[in-house]
């Protein structure tokens, strides 16, 4: 059942793995940003242009300050999340059908091309989150976070959860054309429910209840409460955003493995 | 050795109907073996390419196989068209762990693309697809090959050397060979595999295996 040879042990599969991914991502690299151009450099520019503008613009309009904080290290605090989670999502959907061609290598799986697509948006995300946090520090428009450890913990939160979400949303895309359909407005009202715009402080206590079951809200929490410190009072749940998580990853790769059956490869 | 047991493969069609490719197709094909596959166009030739090559899954049945194979080479599939047939050469150098150099050099021989090599692959004949996937192939060096139609798509110096790359330098390799064409099956294969509304049956006798493709 081998390929020549390889494969055979659990580690053996894993060294195969990560060369795979690793090809798969420079493919990817030279696929979407040509060969001459920026390449890599224009993955981090890519959320940098995105961010940069939106941010001044949102403090021209709300003044510097809101229920007592700085706008900017808020915003800042926000936005880099939600163009992860709208880039993951958006490149994901319909992404096996997408590279059926890729299948045709036995050592490609579907997982495979997953994760070099993760960890392209992932890297140029965190990359764009410090060198903007560079940028804003330097005019002194935010602070080094005064609760690192808390802040680094929301924030790899989050990039499961958009992972995670990731998963969920490529294995069903394949299956039902709706869930592509859907995106679009799903991910304009992410901004408004995701924590993006509120601490669960702001909110009345009930309401503030429900939108503590969402991870990513929870997530936002750590990551502001990170960003601000004791200023503020936030409610993020480490052991309950972890849990969630890891169940909702779980479903994600069911259904990425079941989205193949439903691919017709040319 | 690669055995197919009972495989099964249905498409959904319009109205949640099921259409079933292949019904309990069987065969084995032992190392150094060469089998043909004969079917006319919709016979399911194809798609247990695609199954062997783990491309697509059976619905039911399995495939065992102790041989390494070869992804199916045919005149779709397995290269980036946006990509130059150089990065193609890399990114596939990668996935197999084999060095790029070596690689190119056997490409550039046997495929004698020249400098179309750096040139993207949606801009190759149907001709330069069939050499450049084949060499390639034959670069990796698998135990055995699924062609799909290819050879044929080539011209008679292509023909020639795939013939003598299968034959006199690699005799103990396997092949399954899906074609159309009585004289390549002739040239290549001695045993054939006869599809025909969704079922299998193979022919250790390539007249008489001809001869029923012919009446299809």
């Amino acid at each position: 059942m081998s390929e020549a040879g390889e494969g055979a042990t659990f580690w053996r599969g894993l060294a195969v793995q990560k060369r795979v991914v690793g090809a798969l991502t420079i493919r990817e690299i030279y696929t979407r940003f040509g060969r001459e151009n920026l390449g890599f450099a224009w993955i981090v520019a890519e959320p940098l242009v995105f961010a940069v503008p939106v941010l001044f613009m949102w403090q021209a309009i709300r003044g510097s300050h809101e229920h007592g904080i700085s706008v900017m290290p808020f915003l800042w605090s926000g936005y880099l999340p939600i163009l992860l989670f709208r880039h993951l999502g958006g490149r994901i959907l319909l992404f096996i059908r997408g590279n059926a061609g890729l299948l045709y290598h036995r050592r490609v799986s579907i997982l495979d091309i997953f994760l070099a697509r993760a960890v392209l948006e992932v890297g140029g995300n965190v990359t764009a989150l410090i060198a903007s946090f560079a940028l804003f520090y330097a005019i002194g428009a935010v602070d080094v976070p005064q609760d690192l450890p808390m802040f680094y913990v929301g924030y790899f939160f989050m990039i499961w959860w958009c992972v995670a979400a990731a998963l969920i949303i490529g294995g069903l895309s394949e299956r039902s054309d709706w869930v592509a359909q859907i995106w679009m407005p799903y991910s304009y009202m992410y901004l408004v429910f995701s924590g993006f715009f509120y601490l669960a402080d702001w909110l009345p206590p009930a309401l503030r209840n429900v939108a503590l079951y969402q991870p990513y809200t929870q997530a936002y929490e750590m990551i502001r409460g990170g960003v601000f410190g004791s200023v503020i009072k936030t409610y993020g749940d480490p052991a309950y955003t972890a849990f969630t998580l890891a169940v909702l990853t779980l479903i994600g790769l069911w259904l990425m493995r079941e989205g193949r059956k439903y691919v017709v490869i040319e | 050795m690669i055995r197919a047991i009972d495989v099964c493969k249905d498409y959904r069609t319009e109205g949640r109907r099921v259409h079933r490719v292949l019904s309990n197709v069987s065969f084995t094909v032992a190392r150094g073996e060469k089998m043909a596959v004969l079917g006319r166009n919709g016979a399911g030739k194809s798609t247990l390419m695609r199954l062997l090559g783990r491309v697509e899954l059976p619905t039911s049945g399995s495939i065992d196989q102790t041989m390494s194979l070869s992804w199916p080479l045919g005149l779709q599939g397995g290269f980036q068209g946006s990509l130059t047939g150089n990065d193609n050469l890399r990114f596939i150098a990668r996935i197999y762990n084999k060095p790029f150099d070596y690689i190119r050099a056997y490409v550039d021989d046997f495929a004698e693309l020249g400098k179309y090599l750096s040139e993207p692959v949606k801009t190759y004949s149907m001709g330069m697809r069939a050499r450049f996937a084949f060499a390639l192939s034959l670069a990796v060096d698998f135990d055995c090959y699924l062609i799909d139609e290819i050879i044929a798509a080539g011209d008679q110096r292509f023909q020639r050397r795939s013939h003598e790359e299968l034959f006199e330098k690699r005799g103990d390799r396997s092949m399954i060979l899906a074609s159309h064409v009585g004289e390549i099956v002739r040239a290549y294969c001695s045993r054939a595999l006869v599809l025909h509304r969704g079922r299998g049956k193979v022919f250790a006798d390539l007249d008489l295996a001809l001869d029923i493709y012919n009446s299809l």
